[in-house]
């Protein structure tokens, strides 16, 4: 059964909050959802059908199993583009540990 | 001269009648002059980037999404939470492109993270149709559809998970393709649902859709679903003879029992667009298809693409990157952060595919979402082995007026509303291209073909696209 109160519970794991108002549109959409997803349960058999994740079988060669080899694409002047905050060469972030 | 097909603006600029700068201008002032009136574009370039090559694209100006990454220029996503983010490499497709010598002029608004249909929810403003400024382009490749409709530009490139290169291209009157999945890699693209993204191309032409494919297809180290390169020029391949190619329809998705106006010339266009087919040599079969599992299309395309969205976008914290909103610890951060820098439709869209994801949930929503993916699949895999590919109707309407829909995920079972995302399910290539018009708004009719056979789709769109006559119409012509 789901209610605000299961759903204020995932918006919560997904770090953010939500208006009343969101969720009585979220509470109907999960109504139609659910519902034709309990048709598509209903399909006989489906249980034993394998699920599709990706459209066909990858094409995958060899080279996707590599050497490292040492890349430094990115230098810390052109990263420092999107950086808040610095000092020499290091980035400041916010602090992570009470 | 930017609304003109690529093939004329070469040879304008292979005779020197004009430069590429005069052609980057020119673009970058219509730009300009239509983007309080239908903002296409989130970034106008400011001046040419200058590169030398020598190729069929070279000089030639066009539009590049939003959410495609672009060293050292701003990339949004149309989305709040990446309004100042500048990407610090380059996506493929983007690399590509400027190797080849084509000019960037601006970044095109989209659905905030690609996430819907209608062009209203990116964090810059609604982009507005060309052809009736009340009326939606639909999306998410919004503002690529409507720079490619308004003659701003000859090609964008956009992304696809559902629909969202071929529904705008539809509702604005201009030719959209999504290739075959992993065809164009996905490297630099924002992912949306991983195992559904694509990235193709919207132009006035399908002959321009595959010289813009011939630049940009190919198989990518950093994209492990790049496929091997299918070494064909689809340009060499696009006046192959059809005679005899075979198509199907689907008989249920186009029953109209409500007797709806609108979508009974929408039909009755159709009807009239393959009888032109078949006068230059397609076959063309009515085909049934199960009508409960045509009804899945869309509920399990719900739960898949919101599934992978809310495991792609749980990088988007304002830690490492993104539009960062002080608190008082790392949890009030990400809390501030995400609340403030999603919109409504997306955070619902999260909580859905959260929940399915949930171990509870899972075996009987996400996994059963996929099983019947591949019932589908297997179902147009099975006809394929007949046919060349399907036609219908791209879309079941013509473009909503801003106040007759929104982008709530409804319970509608309509399967015209839907059928385009059997190409993302599958992995094919499809394309829409202008069949005419309806209460004076354009139609569209779309290819689905096999997977890794973009060649033939495109081919068989261009033989048709030369009998229909909307070939290069642009909604404003100077």
């Amino acid at each position: 059964m789901i209610d605000k109160n299961k759903l204020n519970d995932l918006a919560n794991r997904l770090m953010f909050k939500m208006e009343d108002g969101e969720y009585d549109t979220l509470l109907r959409e999960f109504d139609i959802t659910l519902k034709q997803m309990e048709f598509i349960g209903n399909i006989k058999d489906i249980e034993k059908v394998n699920p599709m994740f990706y459209p066909f079988d990858l094409e995958l060669d060899d080279s996707y199993l590599r050497e490292d080899t040492f890349n430094n694409e990115i230098d810390f002047n052109s990263m420092l583009i999107n950086v808040k905050d610095y000092e020499g060469s290091k980035v400041k972030v916010p602090k992570v540990v009470e | 001269m930017t609304e003109l097909f690529i093939d004329d603006m070469r040879k304008e600029l292979d005779n020197k009648s004009v430069t590429s700068s005069d052609l980057f201008n020119e673009a970058r002032d219509k730009a300009l002059k239509y983007q309080d009136e239908y903002n296409s574009f989130v970034t106008i370039m400011d001046k040419k980037e200058e590169m030398d090559s020598n190729t069929k694209l070279s000089g030639i100006p066009y539009g590049l999404k939003d959410n495609i990454s672009t060293k050292g220029i701003l990339t949004t996503g149309s989305s709040n939470i990446l309004k100042d983010y500048i990407p610090v490499y380059d996506a493929t497709v983007y690399r590509k492109l400027k190797e080849a010598g084509a000019v960037l002029v601006g970044k095109t608004v989209l659905d905030e993270l690609a996430m819907g249909g209608t062009g209203t929810t990116g964090h810059t403003g609604i982009v507005r149709n060309p052809w009736d400024k009340d009326r939606m382009i639909g999306g998410s490749s919004s503002g690529s559809a409507s720079s490619v409709a308004l003659g701003i530009v000859p090609f964008s490139i956009g992304s696809d998970t559902g629909d969202s290169i071929r529904k705008p291209a539809s509702y604005g009157g201009v030719v959209g393709f999504k290739p075959t999945y992993g065809r164009v890699s996905r490297y630099g693209l924002f992912a949306f649902a991983s195992s559904l993204d694509t990235v193709g191309v919207i132009a006035r032409s399908t002959r321009d859709i595959s010289y813009v494919m011939d630049i940009i297809k190919g198989h990518d180290d950093r994209d492990m679903t790049s496929l091997p390169d299918d070494n064909i020029l689809y340009s060499d391949n696009i006046n192959n003879e059809i005679k005899g190619k075979k198509l199907f329809y689907i008989k249920e998705a186009l029953e109209n029992k409500s007797g709806n106006k609108e979508l009974e010339q929408i039909i009755d266009n159709f009807y009239k667009t393959i009888d032109k087919a078949r006068e230059i040599g397609f076959i063309i079969d009515e085909v049934s298809i199960d009508k409960e599992l045509l009804e899945t299309i869309y509920p399990a395309y719900n739960v898949i693409s919101c599934a992978e969205a809310t495991s792609n976008n749980s990088n988007l914290t304002g830690i490492c990157f993104g539009n960062r909103i002080d608190g008082k610890d790392i949890n009030d951060i990400m809390m501030k952060t995400r609340t403030e820098g999603f919109s409504e439709l997306i955070k619902r869209r999260f909580v859905i595919g959260s929940y399915v994801l949930q171990k509870e949930n899972q075996d009987k929503l996400f996994l059963n979402a996929c099983r019947v993916r591949r019932l589908i699949v297997d179902r147009f895999n099975e006809l394929f082995k007949e046919y060349d590919g399907y036609i219908l109707p791209s879309t079941e309407r013509i473009a909503p007026r801003f106040n007759e829909a929104s982008d709530k995920l409804g319970d509608d079972y309509l399967i015209l509303g839907n059928h385009l995302i059997i190409g993302n399910f599958g992995g094919y290539p499809s394309i829409s291209i202008p069949s005419g018009f309806v209460n004076n708004m354009p139609v569209g009719i779309s290819i689905t073909g096999r997977a890794k056979e973009d060649y033939l789709v495109l081919n068989m769109a261009n033989k048709l696209e030369e009998v229909l006559g909307y070939k290069g119409q642009v909604s404003k012509s100077e």
